[in-house]
């Protein structure tokens, strides 16, 4: 059997393993499972009532949330008369799945990362999370409702104003750390700083535009109940419905990945040098994924405390402060570059 | 904040026809809406045009209560009503006894504004909760309502029902004061005075909900007056006018408290207001547990109507049972009119007497009703995301608009 390459054997495994496990397709599925009912029972304890509870009462009702994703995926799917049934079908799908390929790009240890070793893997992964909210926009105009009309129009104001900070922000961090892949850039903050110390400014940008993209309060924008009934998803039942409300989640992940990455530090306080299957593969993936999922326990907090913003001032802030701290955060990082290094 | 760019007249003559507006239907199914239809017409986000469909709970509150004895009124009213049932039946009760010609003795004055005062807080905080969750704070929703709970327990504890006590009757009211009601009114007291100030933290004082109530639903001084808008929406325009201090009934004259009113009248003055009443009515249920006269907690007429029965009973567990006299009461012919200040503004009530064992003519004007011109008036020229503001900010509740 000498003519199977043994190295793309392991290659391959390592990739399936990659999407599929860790951290992939069924760390997300845990890691939303979790967060929804974090959120969930955060928000309760400040509100002073229980949360989630009946289903498995034993560990505080934690697995409510698949007991609703077994509820959705059971329930009949309703798609309205004059809805264009292609698009209103296809665009959850691919919402979910363009926010998670996303991941592809973005490596949680060193020597352990998908597809191929990308030299340009935070311009693919930030290219890639930016055209998930495009699937958005076609779920809201597929549904042939006012309401959901409405948020998809909000949703494309939102995405135009947030997208230039949050491309400044990734820039001013690639201008940093002088490269465009975040395996160097996790590298060099293990050698130096973190990036949250090197460039507040930002960290900062980033988890406004995390906290906007991904729907957390104050910017709950797109699917304000109390106007838009649920904004894009008014007209779905089922799973669509089901895999429409997850994808925010998984959003939010992939985003907290890359705060992670560059910002906190990466698998750091681990320096991995050594190619072991334990130490080198998986434990800086663990790290990475801890960073991540404290990160999203932080925003998710934030719907116990905020209100939402209104659209024109959600806009008005993206253009004006958080643009204008994105241009800071990138002159910061140009003078940091010519003076301090 | 947007200003408006549109005033009332324009809009009767604006024609809303054609394709450049986006016409909503908010209602009656709706999370914002309540159970009342408004339609909107926007201009992009700016709404043009809005018209509450209202009615969708209409009661026949009037029609039902012509057609019962008099005393079967009071639950009719009180489930009009439902955050606000006290002032509903004591607005109520007032006219009867001025058809009556009955004067409850000062302890019964005094426990009527006792739970009277006790139930302002609560429609409040029903007020607040609602305004929270309108703005998508979750956190004040479950707070306001949780808070209430212990003033309604309150109110079991005095009256032996949780909402719909039915307490107030004509010469009096149903039960005394029981044994440690006292301290339990303190404590309850101070756990609010407690919370008022997380309140101010996470709500009042919360940057965003400043962002997106300030100057919005502006409402001024002069035009509140000739719309004829009530209560503490009334106040927050900064119209010193509140019936308890105007034309006084029950304890009111006897107390010392203040009416507050606030200068601007926008949506941030009328969430503030209605934190100052509740400061305001905490203060008055100290004076009049303090200040609680002895004696009957019923009317010399009705007591001597009591079997020997029903006698022992009221000395033993200070109860008041319903004589005979109340369900064949015959009012003498005549009209009456009450106005008592609710926890959302003024209910007015004329009755009308033909000497029958039913009302003749039995008509109320609640202060939702008398509120509705916000929204025709006030959202014009808002944005869409600022209706829900507005309709929090009044605290409008249908089913006591459709009566």
């Amino acid at each position: 059997m000498n003519f199977i390459p043994i190295p793309l054997i392991i290659w391959l495994i390592e990739d399936l393993l990659y999407l599929i496990i860790f951290p992939g397709l069924v760390t997300i599925l845990v890691l939303v499972i979790i967060i929804i009912w974090l959120e969930r029972k955060i928000a309760a304890k400040v509100q002073m009532r229980f949360g989630p509870l009946w289903v498995s009462k034993k560990i505080g009702g934690a697995l409510q949330s698949l007991a609703d994703l077994l509820r959705y995926s059971f329930q009949e799917a309703i798609i309205p008369e004059k809805a264009d049934k292609l698009a209103f079908i296809l665009a959850p799908g691919l919402m979910f799945a363009f926010a998670t390929i996303a991941l592809i790009f973005i490596p949680v240890g060193p020597y352990y990362s998908a597809l191929f070793p990308s030299y340009y893997t935070i311009l693919f992964s930030v290219a890639l999370i930016i055209i998930t909210p495009i699937f958005a926009i076609i779920v809201g105009w597929a549904s042939d409702n006012k309401f959901s009309f409405i948020g998809a129009l909000r949703e494309g104001f939102l995405l135009i104003s947030y997208e230039v900070p949050f491309l400044l922000s990734v820039v001013s961090m690639i201008v940093i750390f002088r490269t465009y892949n975040y395996i160097s850039a996790v590298q060099s903050q293990l050698n130096f700083l973190p990036g949250i110390i090197l460039n507040p400014l930002a960290a900062l940008t980033m988890l406004i535009v995390m906290i906007r993209t991904t729907g957390r309060f104050p910017f709950d924008i797109t699917e304000a109940d109390s106007e838009l009934v649920l904004g894009l998803f008014t007209e779905y039942s089922a799973l669509f419905f089901g895999v429409g409300m997850a994808t925010p989640y998984v959003e939010l992940y992939n985003f907290s990945l890359i705060f992670s990455l560059l910002f906190l530090g990466g698998w750091w306080p681990l320096n991995v040098n050594v190619m072991n299957p334990l130490y080198g593969l998986f434990l800086p993936g663990l790290v990475v994924v801890i960073k991540a999922f404290i990160v999203m326990a932080i925003l998710v907090f934030l719907r116990a405390v905020y209100p939402r913003y209104r659209l024109d001032q959600a806009v008005r802030s993206g253009w004006s402060y958080v643009l204008l701290l994105s241009v800071l955060s990138v002159i910061l990082s140009i003078v940091e570059v010519k003076f301090l290094r | 904040m947007s200003e408006k760019i549109f005033n009332i007249d324009d809009l009767q003559n604006i024609n809303v026809e054609g394709e450049k507006y986006i016409i909503l239907q908010i209602g009656p199914s709706h999370p914002g809406s309540g159970h009342m239809r408004i339609k909107v017409w926007l201009d992009g986000d700016i709404i043009v045009k809005v018209d509450p469909d209202i009615g969708f709970v209409h009661r026949t509150s009037e029609w039902l209560s012509e057609r019962r004895e008099w005393i079967k009124a009071i639950p009719i009213v009180e489930r009009i009503m439902l955050p606000d049932t006290v002032h509903a039946n004591l607005a109520y009760v007032l006219a009867v006894e001025k058809l009556l010609g009955i004067e409850p003795p000062p302890r019964a004055q005094y426990l009527r504004s006792l739970v009277a005062e006790i139930n302002r807080i609560t429609s409040h905080l029903y007020g607040i909760g609602i305004f929270g969750i309108f703005l998508g704070s979750s956190t004040v929703y479950m707070w306001a309502f949780g808070d209430r709970e212990p003033f309604i327990d309150l109110m079991e504890m005095l009256t032996g029902a949780r909402i719909t006590t039915s307490y107030i009757i004509p010469g009096g009211v149903r039960w005394d004061i029981p044994n440690g009601f006292k301290e339990r009114a303190e404590t309850v007291l101070q756990y609010m005075e407690r919370r008022l100030k997380d309140y101010e933290d996470i709500w009042v004082k919360n940057p965003v909900v400043q962002a997106r109530t300030i100057n919005v639903g502006v409402l001024k001084k002069e035009d509140a007056i000739s719309l004829g808008v009530v209560g503490p929406n009334l106040r927050a325009s900064g119209v010193y006018y509140d019936t308890r201090k105007h034309q006084p009934y029950a304890a009111y004259p006897n107390l010392d408290f203040e009416v507050p009113t606030m200068k601007n009248g926008d949506a941030y003055d009328r969430l503030l207001i209605r934190v100052e009443e509740i400061k305001q009515s905490i203060r008055m249920i100290r004076q009049i547990l303090k200040d609680l006269p002895e004696g009957k907690i019923i009317a010399d007429q009705i007591y001597n109507q009591l079997n020997p029965v029903m006698k022992k009973n009221y000395e033993e567990k200070k109860r008041v049972m319903f004589p005979a006299f109340m369900i064949h009461m015959r009012p003498p012919p005549g009209e009456a009119t009450a106005k008592v200040e609710a926890g959302r503004g003024e209910i007015f009530f004329y009755i009308k007497s033909t000497g029958d064992k039913y009302p003749y003519r039995f008509r109320w004007v609640t202060p939702s009703f008398r509120n509705l011109p916000f929204f025709t008036h006030v959202a014009v020229g808002h944005r869409l995301a600022d209706l829900p503001t507005i309709y929090g900010s009044i605290d409008y509740f249908p089913p006591e608009a459709d009566r």
